[in-house]
């Protein structure tokens, strides 16, 4: 505590140090460079066109709210895995109120959103009330939330809605950006003001970096979290709608590879998904990238369940990638590869090259044993 | 600092703090059998004892994290309820603990005014303000601990020990009503420095009129700052002793059970 040798510190403090709060943006940025360059090269001139990235950003606007939500749900260290379905389940009771009942579709919009924030506070209730782990918990919920909108809709697509629905998922104002788009940029501008202007957003950031220092002082953890689970549910409602909106369609099944997308978007945008860290600025570049890879797998024309495999490797790589940078022991001078050839990393190998042996050597015993006759 | 008391300060006769007949069972054990407690405001009153003889557990009730099985508090002279850690916070009863309870991700200054954030109105909605409360984070971890933090935007975590220890101190004194303080083994993880400069703001506390309860394991610590120390053992009290009347081999005597009883202050 000797101040003179505090004042010394800021000196040798280190080039990583001084980057430190910006990393959250760098991973997403150099990943869509890196995309960008590769299009460059394979196919420049259909991506590299203005109209391809007003597609990205509507692509990307549905992701925003829901990104936002995800963001607070992950900075208190939780996770959500039911939003796809908050989202189908809202716009299809907006839908049916809209439909059936001649609701009128202001208010259709806002059943959507509510029933959103309802289901996420019933997601909040059953983690931290029923005690059920958020990744089990939100899992579960997220079955009965899809078979209740499979027993809803009996396999019904519910279709042509109302102007202003089609308005919110997409319309555009002439000479500027689509209605989605604007609606997602201002809830990540919104969702960053939360996130560090308000007690929600500093007690959302405080659960998930101790929740029980959180509860020392005095915070009423159970309830934040509910609520930041509410808000997720909210904005998956609203995520819903732009989706019934885009599609001017909406059915039970709408939204179902939604969870892992959100996810990824976050987690590569520097919300650490131990708590704790979290960056809405990251969120929206991490939901750019993603919607630039799906607009790359779609202009390349690669089978659309890439995309599930590309969303699986980015959340991998940046979670890998912000474990080691904000791991104590950096030292990659020298003994890394020391470090690699560790004697238990050495077995992992070999157990793996075991396996694969092994695999390799079924296939080879397959082509050679003659199979049952099938003629 | 803001330290203000209350103006309706009880006299000096009525403890500050009063705990009564206090039990706590966890299942079919018992962690304390009927223990009393009373401080008073401006002495800081050391809780000593082995492991296991129930000090934790008794501060954890008065704080508001435990509730007893039995047994009564009184504040002041009032009877209180204290069913969790707002209603302590509510009544000027903070603490700092062994662990700090310091959210490391969390830059120092958002963790002094952790559930106490300092706010500004826009539009009448409260926002945090967080410029000020960096600001009168500097100043106070600058006025009370000498500390200046190379970089105030920096996790929590980041700091050293002795600065992550003024950060979770400043924040229970920063708080404005503080009456109560509880220190538990504030300096077992302090170099000999550190440590001298918490013993001094423990006093400079107490002179300030607090009452501030100190759990440690270090006698010569508590010899230093104590005024009254209370023995506990195998969770019972075995009795308070000034300090000024006893040595170090009686208070030894005491927690081990090789003394006899001794009931002074």
């Amino acid at each position: 505590m000797d101040s003179t040798t505090n004042i010394e510190v800021p000196a040798r403090q280190s080039f990583m140090e001084r980057i430190s709060p910006y990393v959250s943006i760098f991973g997403p940025l150099l990943m869509i460079a890196m995309l960008m360059t590769f299009m460059l090269f394979v196919e420049p001139a259909r991506f590299f066109r203005l109209s391809n990235f007003e597609i990205v950003l509507m692509e990307a606007a549905m992701f925003m709210p829901m990104a936002v939500g995800m963001t607070f749900v992950i900075a208190q260290r939780g996770i959500d895995l039911s939003i796809g379905s908050i989202a189908a389940l809202s716009a299809l009771i907006m839908a049916f109120m809209i439909k059936q009942y001649g609701f009128s579709p202001y208010v259709g919009i806002m059943i959507a959103i509510t029933v959103g924030a309802t289901l996420g506070a019933i997601n909040g209730i059953v983690v931290t009330k029923l005690n059920v782990p958020d990744l089990i918990g939100t899992m579960a919920m997220d079955l009965i939330y899809r078979g209740i909108a499979l027993v809803l809709a009996k396999g019904l697509v519910l279709a042509k809605f109302p102007d202003i629905i089609k308005v919110i998922g997409r319309g555009r104002i002439e000479g500027f950006l689509p209605v989605p788009v604007l609606i997602g940029i201002a809830t990540i501008v919104a969702g960053y003001f939360v996130l560090t202007r308000t007690f929600f957003g500093r007690y959302a950031l405080g659960i998930g970096s101790d929740p029980e220092a959180a509860e020392m002082a005095g915070i009423a953890v159970h309830r934040q979290r509910v609520y930041a689970y509410s808000l997720m549910g909210a904005l998956a409602g609203l995520g819903g709608v732009m989706l019934a909106g885009k599609l001017n369609s909406i059915q039970a099944t709408s939204a179902s590879f939604l969870n892992l997308h959100v996810i990824a978007a976050v987690v590569v945008g520097g919300t650490s998904l131990f708590g704790g860290r979290a960056s809405m600025l990251g969120a929206f570049c991490g939901v750019i990238l993603l919607a630039m890879i799906t607009n790359a797998t779609i202009i390349l024309r690669i089978e659309f369940f890439w995309q599930s495999v590309a969303a699986g490797i980015v959340i991998v790589v940046s979670v890998a990638a912000y474990s080691w940078l904000l791991s104590k022991d950096k030292d990659v001078s020298g003994n890394l590869w020391a470090k690699i050839c560790s004697r238990q990393n050495l077995s992992i190998l070999k157990f793996l090259g075991g396996l694969i042996a092994a695999l390799v050597a079924l296939f080879i015993l397959g082509a050679v044993l003659p199979g049952p006759v099938t003629t | 600092m803001n330290v203000s008391l209350k103006d309706n300060s009880p006299p000096d006769s009525v403890p500050l703090v009063e705990m009564r007949g206090i039990t706590k069972r966890f299942g079919g054990a018992v962690a304390l059998n009927d223990v009393s407690l009373e401080a008073r405001a401006g002495e800081v009153l050391a809780i000593v004892g082995d492991n296991g003889a129930g000090k934790s557990t008794l501060i954890k009730i008065l704080t508001g994290v435990l509730r007893p099985s039995a047994g009564q508090i009184k504040i002041a002279g009032q009877e209180v309820a204290i069913n969790g850690r707002d209603d302590a916070l509510q009544l000027g009863i903070d603490a700092v603990y062994q662990t700090l309870a310091i959210a490391g991700d969390l830059t120092p200054a958002a963790n002094i005014f952790f559930g106490n954030e300092l706010t500004k109105s826009f539009l009448g909605i409260p926002f945090l303000d967080n410029a000020r409360m960096k600001s009168e984070a500097t100043r106070v971890l600058f006025e009370r601990f000498g500390t200046r933090l190379p970089d105030m935007d920096a996790p929590t975590e980041s700091l050293s020990g002795g600065q992550k220890q003024a950060v979770a101190i400043a924040r229970a004194i920063y708080h404005g009503d503080l009456r109560v303080l509880v220190m538990d083994e504030p300096t077992a993880a302090l170099g000999p420095q550190e440590t001298a400069r918490t013993l001094k703001l423990i006093c400079n506390l107490r002179d300030q009129g607090l009452a501030v309860l100190l759990i440690s394991h270090s006698l010569d610590d508590v010899f230093e700052v104590a005024d009254r120390i209370q023995v506990m053992r195998r969770g019972r009290k075995v009795g308070t002793i000034k300090v000024s009347e006893t040595t170090h081999e009686e208070v030894l005597g005491m927690i081990v059970g090789s003394h006899e009883k001794k009931e002074v202050a």
